[in-house]
């Protein structure tokens, strides 16, 4: 692994980390530094994460990677690794910052996620190589992720998570902040709703944030053509509800379960829906 | 002066035939058994010498010596007493007669017999001799009396018996009650509030004898449907019935009212039971739950709960379908034919799949929960149903009555078992395979043949599922059966589709 310094005066510096009042004199690095020069996104939320708020960073990931738009996160559980890894996914550029030094993987069950992300994208930090985070050097890290992005997205988060940070510094430096909203019923997604609640632009779609940014996307074919009518029928039911259980697919269609299980592994095999704790969800497109 | 008596003994759940030999000779009056036998026969002795003096006998005052045959296998059982006993009562009195009858039975101090373990299978073991004809404790001749072709000599006590080899009082044959009348105690699957899709699992798993486990959140049902799967499995036959009845002789469990056992055993062991009780065991081997669960089903629920040694001693007696336990004296088998059916909650706390309630685990033991419940053993079980409760409209809809048209009950889900199973018993005719779900490596190759559509999605799904041989290899299987059931001859996709909705899979989980 190779680690490299940029310091403020020097071209590959991110422009925009640079207009911060507090920025960071040198960035360590490893991967290439270019992709903070593109359009960066912060996608972030917290560590703990329900199956939605999975779905969600990860979907979120993709679209931005699949639009050449650069990933920037933390590398923590929950959120930001699936956010990485969804632009991994689509060949789409992302970059993790640090709160320790570049070499030091935390959290350490992101080891192959942190070689990936080397190699295909980029991970920087304020702190020299070999420097272990700190609980403070968190939300520290928090202003970088942000002062690095036109915007940030915060996917899911708690009443009390650090994303709450990472939203609360890109206000401070003048950045637009969306929010994805969730149900109101679960705790995960209080600070989210909060932040939607105080102002933060909502993000509906995915599509929203690519809108925000300006991009263009052209609508995704029409399903009617590759799937046959009963898959048809079963993928538009759950598109209008986002989750259902088997059985709730049963009485809606008034098929048995073998039947709806059939097409359900269909759907799931082309990659639009996608099952786990006995219920099916529709697959981030 | 030479006597031999016919009588039999137990190792494992299976008797073998024991010829009990005597011989009275002049010397200093001593009373020894020999043949390996433990404790309880030794103690015979004590016994026998009253219950023969109170019945009006004189007891030889000789040398008495007592051989089991064959004589290297150690013996165990208080049914020894009533042979031994006639055995010295022959050497005495030349006029008694008993070639052609195996006795049973414990003796008390004043010549009544008492009620022994095991009488089935030790009768079964003389029957393979060809010995028809046995004098048991009247209190288990409706045990005995369930082989029809043998005659069951009821006795109260030992001048009966007696008087009955010496040919002057006959004992009159015990008829057994009519048997064959179906047990209805088995609640009924259309009292289950939705859980179609995990009713639909029970179906298949059923037919194949597939490994089945549920998992959800704690109240979503899981224990309700597996306590109803007895109902759709299909009755066992007649030696099957006779084979569990034998292990609940053994085990001390025979029920008399009930006699011979009509329906599959349901065994639902608590999970702080130790190996010793699951498998079997004890300085005396003793049936454990999985033999007790012979020909039926073994439902383990909160599959997290259990020591992770106990699941681990399973593993091989599921998969070969008997126990071997050693012991010092050399080997004891038990059978352990089982279905298995596990209920896990999704984590530690139950909550982890919950949209309402809070889980309160951490990561780590998150990730152990799921080794534990994925583990060596959750490997080997075919199917995974994951299951949420019932949404608040299907509750709703049944407390109106509404019944709709897919609610399966018993006797429907019981229809379609029985008729799979037809299809396996054909087509497994002359092999050494019987279910689906019990097929090897070779097994698969051989007999789960998938047309080209079928094959090419299992191709796909491989690499979109990232599945594992050994996963591959249990789809297969569950198509196999899927595919009976809609008595298909090659797997098509749909039925791979089918079976794989109950893959085994940790994606999400395992995050």
């Amino acid at each position: 692994m190779e680690i490299e310094v940029v310091s403020s005066g020097m071209p590959y510096y991110p422009a925009l980390l640079k207009e911060i009042k507090d920025y960071p004199r040198q960035l360590y690095y490893t991967g290439n530094i270019k992709f903070l020069s593109r359009r960066c996104v912060a996608v972030v939320g917290s560590r703990t994460t329900t199956a939605y708020g999975r779905s969600v960073s990860d979907l979120v990931g993709r679209k931005l990677g699949e639009c050449g738009v650069t990933v920037v996160s933390g590398m923590a559980r929950g959120v930001d690794s699936f956010a990485h890894n969804g632009a991994l996914k689509v060949n789409g550029m992302t970059a993790a910052v640090f709160a320790g030094g570049v070499d030091v993987c935390y959290p350490p069950e992101n080891k192959s996620l942190m070689e990936k992300i080397a190699e295909r994208g980029v991970i920087v930090s304020e702190h020299p190589p070999g420097t272990v985070p700190k609980k403070y050097s968190f939300p520290m890290r928090n202003r970088i992720i942000s002062g690095l992005c036109e915007m940030t997205v915060i996917v899911q988060a708690r009443n009390r998570s650090g994303a709450l940070i990472t939203a609360e510094s890109a206000m401070d430096q003048g950045r637009k902040v969306m929010a994805v909203p969730g149900n109101i019923d679960s705790e995960y997604n209080l600070g989210n709703n909060k932040l939607i609640q105080e102002g933060a632009d909502i993000a509906v779609s995915a599509d929203d944030i690519i809108r925000a940014l300006g991009i263009r996307r052209k609508v995704h074919e029409d399903m009617g053509k590759i799937l046959s009518s009963t898959e048809y029928q079963f993928y538009e039911l759950l598109h209008n509800s986002g989750e259902m259980s088997i059985d709730e697919v049963c009485i809606a269609m008034d098929k048995p379960a073998g039947y709806v299980n059939r097409i359900a592994s269909v759907l799931e095999m082309k990659g639009l829906i996608f099952s786990d704790m006995g219920k099916v969800f529709l697959a981030n497109r | 002066m030479f006597i031999k008596v016919k009588t039999a003994a137990l190792s494992g759940v299976k008797g073998y035939p024991v010829n009990v030999e005597v011989d009275v000779h002049r010397g200093m009056p001593s009373f020894n058994i020999v043949g390996l036998a433990n404790t309880t026969i030794k103690e015979a002795c004590q016994r026998i010498k009253p219950a023969v003096k109170n019945s009006g006998f004189d007891f030889p005052v000789d040398k008495v010596t007592i051989n089991l045959v064959p004589a290297d296998i150690p013996k165990d059982g208080s049914h020894f007493d009533l042979p031994i006993a006639i055995g010295i009562m022959m050497s005495c009195n030349p006029g008694m007669i008993a070639d052609d009858t195996a006795f049973f039975g414990e003796l008390s101090l004043d010549g009544r017999l008492n009620p022994v373990k095991g009488i089935l299978p030790l009768v079964m073991a003389v029957r393979e001799r060809g010995t028809l004809k046995v004098i048991v404790p009247a209190e288990n001749a409706e045990e005995a009396a369930m082989l029809s072709d043998m005659t069951v000599l009821p006795a109260e006590d030992l001048q009966q018996v007696a008087d009955y080899t010496l040919g002057s009082r006959d004992i009159a044959a015990y008829k057994g009650k009519s048997i064959g009348e179906e047990n209805k105690s088995v609640p009924d699957y259309n009292q289950v509030i939705g859980q179609e899709n995990a009713k639909r699992a029970m179906v298949i798993a059923a037919a194949g004898n597939h490994g089945i486990l549920m998992m959800g959140e704690p109240g979503c049902g899981k224990t309700m449907i597996a306590k109803r799967l007895p109902g759709i499995l299909p009755p066992p036959d007649f030696e099957e019935k006779l084979e569990i009845t034998g292990i609940y002789s053994v085990a001390g469990m025979f029920d008399k009212e009930k006699g011979l056992m009509t329906e599959r055993p349901f065994r639902c062991p608590h999970h702080t039971i130790t190996t010793a009780g699951m498998i079997g065991g004890g300085a005396r081997p003793g049936p454990g739950e999985l033999s007790l669960a012979h020909k039926g089903v073994l439902f383990l629920d909160e599959m997290g709960e259990f020591r992770p040694r106990v699941i681990d001693s399973m593993r091989q007696p599921v998969e070969e379908g008997v126990i071997r336990l050693r012991r010092g004296h050399g080997e004891v088998i038990f059978p352990s034919e089982v279905m298995v059916v596990i209920a896990a909650n999704p984590c530690k706390c139950g909550n982890l799949w919950s949209s309402t309630k809070r889980c309160t685990c951490t990561r780590g033991q998150i990730n152990s929960y799921k080794r534990k419940i994925l583990g060596p053993f959750g490997d080997r079980i075919d199917m995974h149903v994951k299951m949420q409760p019932p949404g608040f409209d299907e509750l709703r809809d049944a407390e109106r009555g509404e019944l709709r048209n897919f609610g399966l009950s018993s006797g429907q889900m019981r229809e379609t078992v029985i008729q799979c199973r037809e299809i396996q018993k054909d087509r497994y005719k002359g092999t050494e395979y019987t279910l689906n779900g019990k097929l090897d490596e070779y097994g698969i190759t051989k007999y789960c043949i998938m047309d080209s559509a079928a094959s090419e999605m299992m191709s796909s799904a491989y690499e979109k599922f990232n599945l594992t041989m050994r996963g591959y290899g249990r789809v297969l299987k569950v198509a196999r059966t899927i595919a009976d059931i809609d008595k298909e001859e090659r797997i098509m996709a749909e039925h791979i589709a089918e079976a794989l909705s109950y893959r085994v899979s940790g994606d999400y989980y395992r995050e």
